[in-house]
């Protein structure tokens, strides 16, 4: 009986997702680099397009509030007869911000402990920024088969997760979390209680690549 | 999960190309970078911008500006903040600042674009005859009432307003030659002057060392011990996360931190003649060394050797109330002392002057001796007799726990817990002595109306008597459109800058806070107790906080207190 409704959950989950994809108006690519290694190794290339588009992001930024988009990348291995392995995985964040004063637009990309800041003065120019393509160098050197899932989460940020975010993303991850008992985990629930109940938006996307083989 | 340690971006992203193009490659395998890296557009294109916009020969527009097809311009044109569309025929360059240039079907540029800020549409069929340079980052350029284009530089605080300031490169070092005013005014030494150079040697990328000379002209000195002069030398040398440094000093030093800012007690003083602060003069030495351990978290050792005297006020000049008798400036417990401590630093606020969310922590703990004081008399009930025939020795903890939380995007709840005093030893001089009551941390009540002077113990100088103090505070914010003030007019008669206070925060406040002798005389709380609640003072106010000034209204409520009226110049935490 459970796994009768186990099947059925997967069953319906799966066009809910691609539903997900289809219906917003954010859409997220992932593509292979081109098959010119010797060894067929291919590098994954994911890209969104049409953040700005949808109005829910644009009204949040607006409104003082950052938005955050989280990509990650993960390697799978495949394997015929057994469950696919997860070999490695990278993300890094993307956190945009309007400036009022400015009449501007600050989008901080995040990779480890490396932040780096652009401004843009348009809607125009922030989203084609917003559309540029990542090229993950993270090709597996191992034979067999693979593939990849690109994952973009978009999600609004009060001030103090952002804070957070960029500390975490810094190499501050441990310490970070070492904070939690003063009170912050509280803080930080409350916070998303009440963002949550103002009824800001949220959103999650998720693609995958064709197989490739490493020979 | 493994841990992203550390990745290379290689940005092939040639800002003039188009989005489709634009690839960002990341390597995570490379060894880990660290920094903020700040992209714009070159500078030399930023100033070509500028010198094309302002030049006179050039036809500004701004806005949304539209060439339909047929039309036909002539010369150099320039737009700042809009979209530029172009359906007719413009016969010389074009450079858009901070906007969007569209050249749609039909159009025919003959000469050369420049694009900062914005991106440049074209449709099919648009003709382009030149050179074509586009950027996508903002360009840093503000339009002045004159309606010419400038670098828009940072704001500076209205601290660095009172100075001048010049820097120069020889060779790895860069120096700064700093004429400024020590950023108070107060009853001691009037207005100080400060003067002196600083030399910054970047040895390497994980390296520095720093010298900073600093003079201090004290305008108002000549009737005290203190010298006109006084000074201020340090050395500093950083390597990555960890650092030394060495001083030696003669300074005048504040006894207690609170309760205003330097500032604020400066204009405070200067204009009411009300230096809510007391001094002592203080020269010595000393050394300390610190890891930050991680951006926000940061720890010190320090130790230092102090001769501490005492100073008289003087009677330096204030706007108003000139002819009223300065309050009396306290005497100390003159000696030499020598000071251990220990601090840690949490900060994780997103600004430092006016931050709306994250942490700050500062606690710190210092244990001082003197073999040679020369106490003052202080009531037994206060502090017996200091030691004879050994050091006199005490320890002292400060810490200090501020929360700011942006809970909405409209609402902010901020939060600070404080505690300063004696730990341990013997009873602290009256120079480490604590006291509540005034306009930061207890504002509902007078200036040290809590100050553990004792029944009949009357000082004209109100020192500051207590062992211990605790404070709690808590308010609320909420952004308001207030529109006070006026919208200037520029050239052509549209709404221009507006003069005045647009937003300010509603703040709604509550302070609790009590001070008081350590023992178990009468009066006293035990050594290891902190006193029963109903005991705390306690005050609740309203307040317009705009920013760089703030009003309020505040009332203590455990006793039977006069309303507060109230002027920061600054948050109140």
């Amino acid at each position: 009986m459970i796994l009768v409704l186990l099947v059925a959950l997967l069953a319906f989950a799966a066009p809910a997702a691609s539903h997900a994809q289809a219906g917003n108006s954010v859409r997220l690519e992932v593509r292979l680099t081109p098959d010119s290694a010797t060894r067929g190794q291919r590098a994954p290339v994911i890209r969104s397009d049409n953040l700005l588009g949808d109005g829910r992001w644009l009204s949040t930024l607006r409104s003082g509030l950052p938005v955050r988009l989280h990509y990650r990348i993960e390697v799978w291995r495949s394997r015929n007869g057994w469950l696919d392995q997860l070999t490695r995985q990278v993300y890094w964040d993307v956190v945009v911000r309007h400036e009022p004063l400015l009449d501007q637009y600050t989008m901080l990309t995040i990779f480890g402990s490396r932040v780096q800041e652009r401004r843009y003065a348009t809607l125009d120019a922030l989203t084609a920024a917003l559309a540029f393509a990542y090229q993950i160098n993270v090709s597996p050197n191992v034979t067999g088969n693979y593939y990849y899932t690109a994952t973009l989460e978009i999600s609004t940020l009060s001030d103090s997760d952002l804070d957070e975010l960029e500390r975490f993303l810094e190499g501050d991850l441990e310490a970070a979390r070492g904070q939690e008992g003063l009170g912050d985990a509280l803080g930080r629930g409350a916070t998303r209680f009440l963002l949550r109940l103002a009824g800001l938006p949220s959103l999650r996307l998720e693609v995958r690549t064709q197989r490739f083989t490493v020979r | 999960m493994r841990r992203l340690a550390a990745l290379l971006w290689l940005l092939v992203v040639p800002a003039h190309l188009a989005a489709q193009d634009s690839v960002i490659v990341i390597d995570p395998d490379a060894p880990p970078a660290e920094g903020l890296e700040r992209v714009g557009p070159p500078p030399e294109v930023v100033t070509e911008l500028i010198e094309f916009y302002n030049d006179t020969n050039t036809t500004r527009v701004q806005g949304d500006v539209a060439f339909p097809a047929g039309s036909r311009f002539t010369g150099r044109l320039a737009l700042h903040r809009g979209n530029l569309r172009i359906a007719g025929r413009v016969d010389g360059p074009i450079a858009v600042a901070n906007g969007t240039l569209h050249l749609l079907a039909g159009a025919d540029v003959r000469g050369d674009i420049l694009v900062i800020g914005g991106r440049l549409i074209r449709a099919a069929g648009a003709r382009h005859d030149g050179r074509q340079r586009v950027y996508w980052d903002a360009a840093p350029v503000v339009r002045t009432e004159d309606g010419l284009l400038e670098i828009r530089e940072r704001r500076r605080p209205i601290g660095d307003l009172a100075a001048a300031r010049t820097s120069f490169q020889t060779g790895k070092v860069r120096t700064t030659l700093l004429l400024a005013t020590g950023g108070t005014y107060n009853r001691i030494e009037g207005l100080p002057i400060v003067f002196g150079p600083t030399f910054d040697l970047r040895a390497s990328r994980r390296s520095a060392f720093k010298l900073d000379l600093r003079g201090i002209l004290r305008t108002a000195g000549s009737e005290t011990r203190l010298a006109d002069f006084g000074y201020q030398a340090r050395g500093e040398f950083r390597y990555g996360r960890v650092g030394i440094a060495g001083r030696i000093y003669s300074e005048l030093t504040p006894i207690e931190d609170h309760p205003l800012d330097l500032s604020e007690v400066g204009w405070s003083s200067f204009l009411l003649q009300r230096d809510y602060r007391d001094y002592y003069d203080r020269r010595g030495y000393g050394g300390l060394a610190w890891v930050q351990i991680a951006r926000p978290l940061r720890f010190e050792v320090t130790r230092r050797r102090d001769e501490e005297r005492s100073v008289r006020a003087t009677d330096p000049w204030s706007l108003f109330r000139n002819s009223d008798r300065w309050r009396r400036n306290p005497l100390i417990d003159d000696g030499h002392y020598i000071t251990t401590g220990l601090q840690l630093d949490f900060d994780t606020r997103n600004e430092r002057y006016l931050p709306s969310t994250g942490w700050l922590i500062q606690a710190r703990f210092e244990h001082s001796s003197s073999g040679d004081v020369a106490p003052v008399f202080l009531p037994p009930l206060v502090r017996p007799e200091p030691p004879l025939g050994r050091r006199y020795a005490f320890d002292r903890l400060f810490l200090d726990i501020r929360r700011y939380s942006r809970i909405t995007p409209s609402l902010r709840v901020n939060g600070r817990l404080r505690a300063d005093g004696w730990v341990a030893g013997d009873r602290l001089p009256v120079q480490r002595r604590v006291s509540l009551g005034g306009p930061d941390l207890l504002p509902g009540y007078d200036f040290r109306a809590f100050n553990c002077a004792p029944e009949g113990f009357n000082d004209p100088a109100l020192p500051a008597l207590c062992d211990r103090v605790v404070t709690a505070q808590v308010e609320v914010r909420t952004r308001l459109n207030l529109n006070v003030g006026f919208r200037t007019r520029d050239r052509e008669n549209k709404t221009g800058r507006f003069i005045g206070i647009e937003e300010a925060d509603l703040v709604l406040l509550t302070d609790v806070g009590k001070g008081w002798l350590a023992g178990a005389g009468p009066g006293q709380v035990p050594v290891n107790r902190i006193p029963s609640f109903d005991e705390w003072k306690m005050d609740v106010g309203v307040g317009l906080d705009a920013g760089e000034i703030g009003a309020y209204i505040v009332k203590g409520i455990s006793e039977d207190e006069s309303v507060k009226f109230l002027v920061r110049l600054q948050r109140r935490f």
